[in-house]
């Protein structure tokens, strides 16, 4: 035996080995990479559309196992972007960083900021741009950081920090109650659902035109389940839904703000800091 | 020539075919000659760095920069375990050569495997010194930054609920035990690939040689799962390619299996059972490894 392996080169020994060895450990090894991509231990590879769009350094770092360092160098070079007000680059930026982590939901909730809140705010006040391109522009940003959203919500299901944002975009720069209502609705028994989200989804639920009813259900819900809730913002939406849909006095809160003689009710100013939404906006 | 009786030498001592203590002894030579090689200095850069980036302040709220904080750090955990073991392995051999050591070593009742299995070993317990004191140094950072953040947070005032929502999403991006999990997974990968350049290193003519296609066979380990689909995609499942691929596949480790320090850092909980299957797999590649590399050097003539 001995003499018969001295006979056979080194190399084909070597080779032998190392392919016997492959063969034995290639099937443990597909089952175990799947099974870690699965539990979200194991990144998935970058998708397809996204290698197209990594540059040198980013590619060799996705190779060479760096890719949470890549990124984060791509964080910082997206903050450049923001603070010159590149947009475009910015959100190209992102791109790449969440095809390389899409599981990280700050990645997600960043570009949803920048590009739903910062980029269509820059597109208010920027002269320098004609006005119907910035009003193109506020659409298609405000749209785009939709798109971006549900995409992060399509990786991280369960995010609420996504949803805070998306929230955001909705109410903040579409003036549109009802979809703020919808994605507040969403994040409630979410892990890390701030406790404001229940009482949100009502006050944007009573501002949705034909979801009266549901938002006095539910805020007169939340009013009766503790005194912790009986907050200005929740009393005033309850006071307003009980005198838009009629309800019988009996059945109505007490009135912590009486209306004084000769003048409306003494109402706190926007305690929750909720927009008006029948103020203009630009669409 | 005196007719003088020449008195039988007491028979040698037989010499176990392998020795745990030898092999020891060769693993802390191997230790002293990379601590002489100033190797621990990389650890004030890393420190540096890590003061750097926990007090640049460009993330949106803290659970981002904390969470910068642990992909930066853990990042260069990885990328340092990695490219010592390959840099490490490929001088130490040739070393030992160009110093004449490696003559003195085999002289003694020293066996080649030995000799290996030791400079593999020396290799690993600095890695694993290293990374030990580099975790601790990125948990302390991040506990500090923690805990200010949490301080902030708890100052700034706001309604009970709202602070702990926050507070919660800033421990969730600070420090977690599982993150010494992240740590030993980047030791497991820095050990196969050190399994790889000794490989290399047997048959190899220079260090320059063995540390290019160190490299070389790292990215192409870490990239073949991923190159794998996108080939197949555009040769349309061409049969000439994924016999290609096939034996790339099992001719090189699969390196990328090896990266799971991102998912945990970025808070994928450890699945129970991952880590002693990691643990057993390397075990495999470190024994199957050294087992070839000891073909090539075992009749190897220097």
């Amino acid at each position: 035996m001995k003499k018969l392996l001295q006979k056979i080169p080194k190399w084909i020994q070597i080779l032998t080995f190392l392919a016997v060895f492959g063969i034995v450990r290639a099937p443990f090894e597909d089952d175990l990479r799947m099974r870690l991509v699965s539990n979200g231990i194991l990144l998935p590879p970058p998708a397809k559309d996204a290698l197209g769009q990594l540059n040198q350094s980013a590619l060799m770092g996705t190779l060479g196992g760096l890719r949470s360092i890549v990124s984060s160098y791509l964080v910082l070079e997206a903050f450049d972007h923001f603070s010159l007000k590149e947009w475009e680059e910015l959100r190209s930026d992102y791109r790449v960083i969440t095809a390389l982590e899409p599981r990280d939901e700050n990645h997600w909730r960043n570009v949803v900021w920048h590009i739903g809140i910062n980029a269509t705010a820059n597109m208010e006040v920027d002269e320098k741009i004609p006005e119907f391109e910035r009003m193109r522009r506020f659409n298609e940003y405000a749209v785009g950081a939709i798109e971006l959203a549900e995409e992060g919500l399509g990786q991280n299901p369960d995010s609420a920090i996504i949803r805070l944002q998306l929230a955001e975009v909705y109410k903040e720069k579409l003036n549109d109650p009802c979809e703020t209502a919808r994605v507040y609705g969403e994040m409630i028994g979410l892990p890390d659902s701030p406790g404001y989200a229940k009482r949100f989804h009502g006050y944007y639920l009573a501002q949705c035109p034909g979801r009266e009813n549901s938002a006095y259900d539910h805020l007169i819900r939340l009013y009766r389940e503790s005194e912790n809730n009986h907050l200005p913002s929740l009393i005033i939406h309850i006071k307003d839904l009980e005198k838009k849909l009629d309800i019988p006095f009996a059945l109505r809160i007490p009135d912590p703000y009486p209306p004084l003689p000769g003048q409306g009710r003494a109402k706190p100013e926007n305690p929750d800091g909720i927009p008006d939404f029948t103020d203009p906006a630009p669409k | 020539m005196s007719d003088e009786a020449i008195t039988p030498r007491a028979p040698g001592k037989k010499i176990p075919i392998f020795s745990v203590t030898r092999v020891w002894t060769i693993a802390m030579s191997t230790v002293t000659q990379l601590v002489r090689m100033k190797t621990f200095y990389f650890l004030l850069a890393f420190a540096l760095l890590l003061l750097v980036v926990g007090n640049v302040s460009f993330a949106s709220s803290p659970a981002q920069a904390l969470s910068t904080l642990k992909k930066v750090s853990f990042g260069a955990i990885d990328l340092f375990a990695w490219l010592f073991a390959i840099v490490a392995t490929a001088l130490l051999i040739p070393r030992d050569i160009e110093d004449r050591t490696l003559y003195t070593i085999l002289s003694k009742p020293v066996r080649r495997g030995e000799y290996l299995l030791g400079k593999l070993a020396g290799v690993l317990v600095v890695i694993g010194v290293s990374l030990a004191v580099m975790f601790v140094i990125c948990s302390i950072m991040i506990i500090w930054k923690q805990v200010g953040y949490m301080a902030d947070e708890q100052a700034g005032g706001g309604r009970k609920e709202d602070i702990a929502a926050s507070l919660a999403l800033i421990a969730k991006n600070g420090f977690r035990i599982e993150l010494a999990a992240a740590a030993y997974a980047s030791f497991l990968k820095a050990a196969v690939v050190a399994a790889v350049t000794i490989l290399l290193s047997t048959f190899a003519s220079s260090s320059l040689f063995t540390i290019i296609i160190s490299i070389l066979v790292f990215l192409v380990g870490h990239a073949h799962s991923m190159a794998t689909d996108y080939w197949l995609r555009v040769t349309d499942n061409s049969m000439a390619v994924l016999m290609v691929l096939k034996i790339f596949k099992i001719v090189i480790p699969n390196f990328q299996l090896f990266s799971f320090s991102e998912g945990i850092v970025t808070g994928a909980a450890l699945a129970p059972g991952v880590l002693w299957q990691m643990t057993w797999l390397t075990a495999g590649y470190l024994v199957v490894f050294i087992f070839i590399s000891l073909i090539a050097f075992v009749d190897k003539e220097f």
